[in-house]
């Protein structure tokens, strides 16, 4: 697929500044795009359970986020070092940025010596292909030091720096993730006892979000380097979605996380108990083999999520749900708007 | 926590790449690779950027040169990372298996397979004294049966269920063993297999880096007597 096939027009002024609750709504009060084969529908989220059947399963990230940018300085002065994911050892991928609204990359040269947190740290090397992200090794405890100096990673586009809290969702029990998983952030515990009733189950994954990816960058969509997240499918979520599949439901996946952990436990058709690291990038010719929707915000353009939706939607579907919702004056951003895809 | 790693076939190429990622996190290096100017030269680099680098040039078939190599680790006082890397081809263009002499599979096998194994052997006090982790390069050529690969394929297949066979033998005594396939990569190697061809499309060893990364941050024992491929888009543990 060419990079430009990702390419669409969107007012700026259409992000999401901020939590829902500072423009005057509850978390499930924000709008809900549904995207079907029949067409698109406008709605409250807090009416999803209208637009699933009785035998559907919803998948969602049991990960909370982490304040996972931390104040740094080094040889390039004072800046940012958002820390993206643990890979053990005190050895963290980490984004260097001079601050929210000015990303890198910034010089560094293997091997050399810079502070984060309060804490001694070395940069590594570069992510291969992603030169704006490094491998970072930390002495000292760096989950404490997060807790002590860190703040939820932010971009530009935040005008007043949210809470920690404003970052976690209902579901929120294992820190972990870099950013939040934002399609579960408008579930509320009325929305969760309306899906009961409506009988439409939930089952979890766990996958740590990354820093957010940037543009595609590379002509071809498919040569784009993803970075690997960590995630672990119980057996239970195995067995559930199993079950569903085989009664007839629909597996429903909450964010692109989801879509990613489940396709990577997936062998010959069915989704089996898995932990690991995955960069698995769905896409129109990598298709999905077990989730049959997802529910996600809203995502920029020549981004690798679009590439995921359309691989879900069907590339046409897509492009003119995002006609729609340009129209009808969405939020994008992770404090924006939800958007449910459904393929059958 | 400093790791003490010996690298064979360091001086260039994936040794060298993870000699280097290895040095920038502090680890304390004993490399090894034949061509010793080559080794040397990369030594010298890793030191000017403060890393703790041994480099005892010598051939890993030969069973002294294993001793220093061994007896090196033993000075540090133990082994965390033996990373068997050093490998070789055979004749450059890879003639048919039908084709390659008896002397060739020989040394091939003594490089590929002995040796690693051999390593592993006289190195065992140490592994097991810091819970070490072996790491065998191994290749797709190991299974996939490809014409002209037979003798390399045949070292690495053989490489692959010592692996496999040590990880099971040596778990009760805390040593863990993987084998890797590091995958296609702009090496020297890669380039005497196809000698004729332009083979700069390849992606560097570096491209192999988050693969290391994530190796190098599990317990050894969820990994042990698994074969991963480094540029797969997973690598999973037990669960």
């Amino acid at each position: 697929m060419k990079r430009s096939a990702l390419e669409y027009e969107r007012p700026e002024r259409l992000a999401a500044t901020g939590p829902a609750e500072r423009r005057g709504l509850a978390r499930d009060g924000i709008r809900l795009l549904v995207t079907t084969p029949a067409g698109h529908q406008h709605a409250r989220f807090r009416a999803l359970p209208d637009f699933l059947s009785p035998g559907d399963l919803l998948v969602v990230n049991r990960s909370a986020t982490l304040p996972a940018s931390l104040p740094a300085q080094g040889r390039p002065g004072v800046f940012l070092l958002n820390l993206s994911t643990d890979y053990g050892g005190g050895l963290w991928l980490a984004e260097p940025r001079r601050d929210p609204a000015t990303p890198g990359p910034l010089p560094f040269d293997p091997g050399e010596a810079v502070e984060a947190a309060g804490l001694p740290a070395r940069m590594i090397a570069p992510f291969p292909g992603l030169p704006r992200l490094w491998f970072v090794r930390f002495a000292g405890d760096v989950r404490s030091a997060m807790h002590r100096c860190g703040a939820p990673i932010r971009y530009g586009y935040i005008r007043t720096p949210p809470g920690l809290a404003d970052y976690q969702t209902i579901f929120s029990a294992v820190p972990g993730s870099a950013e939040m998983p934002s399609a579960a952030r408008p579930f509320t515990a009325r929305v969760l006892s309306d899906l009961r009733a409506r009988g439409v189950r939930t089952a979890h994954i766990v996958l740590h979000t990354g820093v957010s990816s940037l543009e595609v960058e590379t002509e071809r969509v498919e040569d784009q380097p993803l970075y690997p997240e960590p995630f672990r499918v119980p057996g239970a979520t195995a067995e559930a979605v199993n079950r569903t599949r085989s009664s007839g439901g629909r597996v429903v996946a909450v964010g692109t996380t989801v879509v990613r952990a489940l396709e990577s436990a997936t062998a010959g058709g069915r989704v089996q108990a898995a932990a690991g690291f995955t960069r698995l990038f769905i896409r129109p010719d990598r298709p999905v083999r077990i989730v049959d929707g997802l529910l996600t915000g809203l995502h920029d353009p020549v981004t690798s999520h679009l590439a995921m939706l359309y691989a879900i939607g069907g590339a046409q579907r897509i492009r003119e749900a995002y006609v729609e919702a340009v129209e009808h004056e969405y939020l994008w951003h992770e404090f924006g708007d939800i958007h449910l895809v459904i393929q059958n | 926590m400093t790791r003490t790693t010996l690298i064979t076939g360091a001086s260039k190429g994936l040794g060298r790449t993870l000699a280097s990622f290895l040095a920038a996190q502090g680890d304390e290096l004993i490399l090894t690779a034949r061509g010793g100017a080559a080794l040397e030269k990369t030594a010298a680099d890793l030191q000017r950027t403060g890393a703790n680098v041994r480099a005892l040039p010598g051939d890993v078939a030969d069973p002294d040169h294993r001793k220093a190599l061994v007896a090196a680790a033993a000075e540090k006082g133990g082994l965390d990372l033996l990373i068997n890397n050093a490998s070789t081809l055979g004749p450059s263009p890879l003639p048919d298996l039908i084709d390659l002499p008896a002397a060739e599979i020989r040394r091939i096998l003594e490089v590929n397979l002995v040796a690693p194994l051999e390593l592993v052997r006289i190195a065992l006090p140490v592994l097991k004294s810091s819970g070490g982790l072996v790491i065998n390069l191994s290749s797709d050529a190991a299974l996939g049966g490809y014409e002209g690969w037979g003798g390399y394929g045949a070292s690495k297949a053989g490489l692959d269920l010592v692996s496999l066979t040590l990880a099971n033998e040596l778990r009760p005594v805390g040593v863990a063993v993987v084998s890797v396939d590091p995958g296609d990569m702009n090496t020297e190697m890669h380039q005497a297999a196809y000698p004729d061809e332009d083979i700069s499309d390849r992606p560097e060893p570096e491209a192999t880096l988050p693969f290391w990364a994530w190796l190098f941050g599990q317990d050894p024992a969820d990994v042990s007597g698994r074969r991963f491929q480094a540029q797969s888009e997973q690598w999973l543990v037990s669960s």
